[in-house]
C-alpha cells in the first residue's frame, strides 16, 4: 500500500479510524487516526475519555446505579486532583433467574497530570485496585501509550504497552502485554473516505491466536465501520448526524461462532446545557443517560437502564463539580 | 372540663391539635382539634412532613389527571430494588417494578380516594361531612393475600373547644380519644383503646403546646400502647412508647424539628433531627438520626405542574444506601 498516492489533504484526509474490542478485559484498545485538523489534545482527550471512539460515545454511556459524586480541583494548569464517590446497590453474581443487589459504597483517588507531550493518569480505589495510565510522545510520529492495573487478589494484576507510529496515510501499532500478549495492527487510507486496516493478536497464556479486519467509510455527514475478527465476532456500525443537535447511530454485533447476536439503535442530542444519550437493544435493554450542567463546571447526571428481559431497573444520579 | 369557659377568640383560640405517631403502619391517626384558622388536613402534614418525607430508592414517576374541577385520575410507575427480608446481616435487594392507578373525587364535603396497584392492592379512603361539627372518615385496604385486608371507620365529633373520635376497626379494634384546649395554647387529650384480636388494651395521654412564633410541642405518653391504626394486624408495636416532638420556625423559610422516641419496656430510643427548607422553587428536607441514619429529599419545581424529585438516605449502621429520583407531572 506503500506505493499509493497520499490522499489529498482534505478534511477527512490522511487517516481514519477503526476499533477493536478487546474481550480478555473491560479496557477498549483502541488505534484510531482522526482527520488532522482536530487538534492532538482534543485527539487524546477523547481517546482516554469513557469510549474514545467519538463516534461511538452515542451507544455506550457510563451507566450506572445509586449515587455517583466527583469532584476535580485543579491545582496545576497541567496537575490535577479527583475524588470520586460512589454509593449504589451491585449486583451479586447469582446463578439462579432472580438478581440479587447489595448496597456498596466506594471512593476512587484520582491524579492527573496532562502535558501536550506527556500523560500521567492515576487512580487508586478503596478496594485496593490501583490503576495506572502513561501517554507519552516520543517523536512526532511515534507515541507510547502504557496502562497497568494492580490488585490485591492474586492473578488479577494487568498491564499493556502500546507503540503507535503515525505514517503520512497509514498508522501502524504493535502492543505487548502480561501474560505473554502481543498485537500488531495496521491501517491505511484508501481514498478520502475510505481506510481498510488489519490486526493480528496472540495471547500466550490462553493459548488464542487470531487475525482481523476492519473497514470505515465516513463523510461529512456519517461514519460507517465494519470489523471481523477470527475469533467469530463480526461487528457493524454506523452513525449519521442528522442536524448540528442530533446524532442517530446503531450497532450490529454478531459471533459466528457462539451464534450471538445484538443489534442495538440510539441517539444523541447535544444540546447547548445538556447531553442526552438514548439506547435500544435487541436484548431487550433500554437506557438513557442525561447530562446537564448546571452551572460552571457543575454537572448534573442521570442514568437510567431497564432491561425488560431479566426485570432488572438500574436507575442512578450523580453531581460532577470541575 | 364542660364547666371552663371557652377561651377567648384568638387566632390559636379554641382548639388546639395533638399528633400521636403510629409506628406499625406508615398511615398516621390524627385526632386532633385544630386552631380555627388551619385546615385539617394542613396542620396534620406540617408536623410530620418535616422529619419523615416519601424516601424511596429507584425511581419513580406520578401522573394527574385532572378530568374535572372535583375528579381527577392518577398513575404511578416505581422501579426499583426493595428490599428483601433477610436474616442475616447483608441487606439484599431485588429489582422490582409496579404501577398504581387512581381516583380522586375532591369535594368541600366529600372526599373519595381509591387506589389499586400490580400486585392486586386496593386502597379507598372516604371522608365525609356529615354535618358541621360531625366527619365521618373510613378506609380500607384490600389485598389478593388472605388475612390482609383491612377497614377502619372513624367519627370526628368537633366541639366549641374540644374534639372527640371513636374508631371502629375490624379485628374488634375499638378506640375513642378526646382533646380539650386548656389554654390558648396548651390542649391535652388522652384515648383508650381495646384490640380484640391480640386481646392488646391501652392508655394514651397527650399534649400539646403552641405559640404564634409556630413552635410546636406535642408530646404523647402512651402506656401500654399498640397500634390504633386500621393495619392492626401489622406487627405490634411494643407496649411503653414515650413520643416527644418540637418543630421551631426559624424564619420563613426554615423550620428546625426535633424527635424523640423511647419504648420504656424494651428500652429502645430513637432520636432525630431535621430540617425543612421551603423555598420558592424548592423544598428541602433533612433529616438525621441516632440509628446513624442521614436522610434528604429534596421537591424542585422545574416548571408549572411538574416536580422534580430526589431522595437519598444512608444507613451508616446497617451500610445501607438508598437512592432515587423521580418527576411528578400535575
Amino acid at each position: 500500500m506503500a506505493g499509493f498516492p497520499p490522499p489529498g489533504a482534505t478534511i477527512l484526509g490522511d487517516a481514519a479510524a477503526g476499533k477493536k474490542i478487546d474481550e480478555v478485559g473491560k479496557k477498549k484498545v483502541d488505534y484510531f487516526n482522526l482527520p488532522c485538523p482536530i487538534p492532538f489534545e482534543e485527539l487524546q482527550r477523547e481517546a482516554i475519555s469513557i469510549v474514545p471512539n467519538l463516534h461511538m460515545l452515542s451507544l455506550k454511556p457510563e451507566l450506572f446505579e445509586g449515587m455517583r459524586f466527583d469532584f476535580t480541583k485543579g491545582l496545576n494548569p497541567k496537575f490535577s486532583l479527583s475524588h470520586s464517590v460512589f454509593m449504589g446497590p451491585m449486583e451479586l453474581p447469582s446463578q439462579g433467574a432472580e438478581t440479587l443487589k447489595i448496597p456498596t459504597a466506594h471512593y476512587e483517588f484520582g491524579a492527573n497530570f496532562i502535558d501536550p507531550k506527556l500523560m500521567l493518569i492515576g487512580r487508586v480505589l478503596t478496594d485496593g485496585r490501583l490503576t495506572a495510565r502513561v501517554k507519552c510522545d516520543l517523536t512526532d510520529d511515534l507515541s507510547l501509550k502504557a496502562n497497568a492495573q494492580l490488585s490485591n487478589e492474586p492473578n488479577m494484576s494487568h498491564g499493556m504497552v502500546n507503540f503507535d507510529y503515525k505514517g503520512k496515510d497509514y498508522r501502524t501499532q504493535l502492543q505487548l502485554g502480561d501474560g505473554s500478549l502481543f498485537g500488531a495492527s495496521y491501517i491505511q487510507s484508501i481514498t478520502p473516505h475510505l481506510s481498510m486496516g488489519g490486526e493480528v493478536f496472540w495471547a500466550g497464556q490462553h493459548l488464542k491466536s487470531g487475525v482481523g479486519y476492519a473497514a470505515r467509510y465516513e463523510n461529512d455527514k456519517m461514519v460507517a465501520t465494519g470489523q471481523v475478527a477470527s475469533t467469530g465476532m463480526v461487528a457493524m456500525s454506523y452513525v449519521q448526524k442528522v442536524s448540528e443537535k442530533v446524532s442517530l447511530a446503531t450497532d450490529f454485533m454478531y459471533n459466528y461462532l457462539s451464534r450471538d447476536v445484538t443489534a442495538s439503535v440510539g441517539y444523541d442530542y447535544i444540546l447547548r446545557q445538556a447531553r442526552l444519550r438514548g439506547k435500544l437493544d435487541s436484548n431487550g435493554c433500554a437506557s438513557a443517560f442525561l447530562e446537564e450542567r448546571l452551572n460552571m463546571g457543575l454537572n448534573f447526571v442521570l442514568s437510567a437502564e431497564i432491561d425488560h428481559k431479566k426485570s432488572d431497573y438500574k436507575f442512578g444520579f450523580g453531581l460532577t463539580v470541575g
